[in-house]
């Protein structure tokens, strides 16, 4: 009980107190005290130093106790380095945005951590429903033009993915008809333990119908536009937390109902479904690359590549499974400090086109190699993360049974990366014509020490490779019975 | 009973389909509103609960009176013309509903002889959903979207209410409350909108693209 307390109650509470608590300072402090209680709670569950119980419509299994470290772990640097973000924003106008910044960001956490607590499709619904309404006036932040746009669309396309998605449970009732189902409520466990007597036909429209209605929060192509537009409009820190936290949630959606389906005949099918979403996605952020003129956008298009290499491992399975959780892991803490770093060139330049910026290196030195490390981070070099990740989802493609899908996607893969470091080295290091370049210095602040401390992290997440985070992925695989 | 109201509620789309005013549009939201309302009390007539009564009156509070309430003071306060300029000609936009209404009613048919399933509210919450998709995709103001995506969940809601499916009393309310608030939110950005682009369709918005 006292957890679900600390994971929903508490931020609920933090943030009704920061609707009534003007004063941003101790805003700040009362989002970074929760912040600080659920990411030491998560680490606890998730060490198996306490095992948590939690009653009704939620509980904890190997997945959801992944998932929502990734969450607390994303939720508490963002946090960290809200304020000093606040303080100096990339716009002035944005004023009123400061101060339901907190409150909004509380509310985003209670929402996200109910979803990935939920044991239960209708309260994975609801709750999945307000993450999207916590998320979309953070998006309005600078309250200028794109945004107040990127907000209506991400608000309408994604109320009526959300909308899609609750069809296709609805399915997943018909699918149980005649069957021990019949009249059940909508858990998990009950679905995977009695797959097999489930009706093939609208199980696979089931599937359907909540992978398409969710591929609107994950960012999976065709129905990416709405994502994109958002992340690339709304402020570094909430842009982080949309690439690093938000999609995972809505990928949750999709695995748990995989996860009735992988025990069925229908199996063969929802895989195609899945590769081909994440192929598609995969040649969207290869097209893409080669017009990209924004850069918040192109990391956006990277979220979409990556969150489509996660896909491709849960659609291959086997060794690519095992790849796509290290992948998310991954993925969650270089877009934290891709996309704060991002925020902080905004910030310098006033502008997120490409063309206007250069000589990044020289304007924001620390701020631009930071950004660098990072870049190199989300391309799969080594000694960072992504490319054990990368690695392990190659090998398993590789010894599936459809070993030509390296191919395509390691020749999309190729482009992404030959593009964006093109894009990315012109912004650090081109010169523009007849500008003077002056070396200036930058203070170190506190979004400095959240990406350091984080690309350590990452690193030595790769190199050490701790045992339990293995043990907990080969759960999880287990569960979805993928059997190593 | 269930089929006669889900008739109605189908005649209703079809008003939907060849009215030109954005009022009607958010009576037809009241009328069907009122519909769902209605379905939802049936079961309570024969064994009425004053627990169970929770659910058709946050209902009622939500879809018939708060929610068009809300859109016609936005409409209102921010001086939206009357009419609601399609994209496409009326008629061929009703020739379209006929067509799909009448083929979702005979895939209804078929798939009712391999899953037992009520085919009138079915088939009528289905058309709904399409009905709603096509009011966004064929209307240029970005107010009657609003109310299309409201028609969208109107059908879903009478879907699942054919599907024979009930929610925990929890998560039902928690579905009112997201539509509830997602309207609520849409209304705060329309006025943004209003007073950033100076109108309210969807042509303003192409600023984001590729």
């Amino acid at each position: 009980m006292i957890e679900l307390f600390i994971f929903i109650a508490l931020p609920v509470f933090a943030s009704a107190l920061c609707f009534a608590v003007k004063n941003l300072k101790v805003q700040y402090a009362l989002s970074l005290t929760v912040a600080v209680f659920h990411l030491t709670l998560s680490v606890i569950v998730f060490l198996g130093v306490h095992q948590a119980v939690l009653p009704g419509f939620f509980s904890i299994d190997s997945l959801s106790k992944l998932f929502i470290l990734i969450l607390s772990n994303v939720y508490f640097w963002v946090v960290l380095v809200s304020f000093s973000y606040l303080k100096r924003p990339a716009m002035p106008k944005a004023g009123e945005g400061k101060r339901y910044y907190f409150l909004l960001l509380n509310f985003y956490l209670a929402a996200n951590s109910a979803a990935m607590l939920s044991n239960h499709f209708g309260m994975y619904w609801v709750a999945s429903e307000a993450t999207t309404l916590s998320v979309a006036p953070l998006i309005y932040f600078y309250r200028n033009e794109e945004s107040l746009e990127a907000m209506w669309k991400y608000l309408f396309l994604v109320s009526i993915g959300i909308a899609f998605a609750f069809m296709g449970i609805l399915m997943l009732t018909l699918s149980a008809k005649g069957t021990v189902l019949e009249g059940q409520q909508l858990f998990f466990w009950e679905f995977i333990k009695n797959a097999k007597e489930l009706n093939p036909i609208w199980l696979k429209v089931s599937f359907i119908f909540i992978f398409v209605g969710l591929s609107t929060k994950i960012g999976i192509a065709p129905m990416h536009s709405a994502d994109i537009d958002a992340t690339s409009n709304a402020p570094g820190p909430v842009a982080a937390l949309m690439s690093g936290s938000l999609r995972l949630t809505a990928l949750l959606g999709v695995m748990r109902i995989f996860q009735i389906v992988r025990f069925t005949s229908s199996y063969d099918v929802v895989r195609i479904i899945l590769i081909t979403g994440a192929l598609l996605s995969l040649f969207v952020a290869f097209v893409y690359m080669f017009k990209a003129n924004n850069f918040q956008r192109m990391l956006a298009y990277s979220s979409v590549e990556h969150l489509g290499l996660i896909t491709l491992g849960l659609g291959i399975g086997g060794f690519a499974f095992i790849g796509a959780m290290y992948h998310a892991v991954y993925n969650s803490m270089s877009k934290v400090v891709l996309f704060i770093g991002s925020g902080n060139i905004h910030r310098a330049f006033k502008t997120r086109e490409m063309s206007k910026i250069s000589s990044v290196l020289n304007k924001v030195p620390k701020t631009g190699w930071l950004f660098l490390t990072a870049f190199f981070a989300i391309s799969g070099i080594p000694p960072f993360g992504m490319f054990f990740s990368e690695i392990k989802i190659f090998e398993g493609i590789l010894f599936s049974d459809m070993p030509y899908i390296l191919a395509p996607v390691m020749f999309f893969l190729l482009f992404i990366f030959v593009n964006m470091g093109r894009n990315i080295f012109s912004m650090l290091y081109g010169k523009r014509e007849n500008g003077e370049v002056h070396n200036e210095t930058e203070p170190f602040d506190f979004s400095h020490f959240v990406s350091v401390a984080l690309l350590i992290l990452l690193t030595a997440i790769a190199i050490s490779s701790p045992d339990i985070l293995y043990q907990n992925i080969l759960v999880i695989a287990k569960d979805f019975g993928f059997a190593l | 009973m269930e089929n006669v109201l889900s008739i109605l509620f189908c005649l209703s789309l079809f008003y939907l389909s060849v009215t030109s005013r954005v009022k009607a549009y958010v009576t037809v939201l009241r009328v069907q509103g009122i519909i769902l309302t209605i379905l939802l009390v049936i079961p309570f007539l024969s064994h009425f609960s004053v627990y169970g009564i929770i659910i058709p009156a946050t209902m009622l509070i939500v879809k018939v009176i708060y929610i068009p309430r809300y859109i016609n003071k936005v409409i209102l306060d921010l001086d939206i013309k009357r009419r609601i300029e399609p994209t496409i000609q009326q008629m061929v936009f009703l020739a379209l509903v006929i067509a799909t209404i009448v083929i979702i009613f005979f895939a209804s048919q078929l798939l009712s002889k391999s899953t037992p399933l009520n085919v009138i509210p079915f088939a009528s919450g289905f058309s709904a959903i399409a009905i709603g998709i096509y009011i966004i995709m064929f209307r240029k103001k970005l107010i009657v979207h609003v109310c299309g995506f409201l028609v969208l969940e109107n059908g879903i809601f009478l879907f699942g209410t054919s599907v024979a499916f009930e929610l925990p009393m929890l998560i039902e309310l928690g579905t009112l409350l997201d539509v509830f608030v997602v309207v609520f939110l849409m209304g705060i950005a329309l006025n943004r909108i209003s007073s950033t682009f100076e109108g309210f369709e969807v042509a303003h918005l192409g600023r984001l693209k590729d």
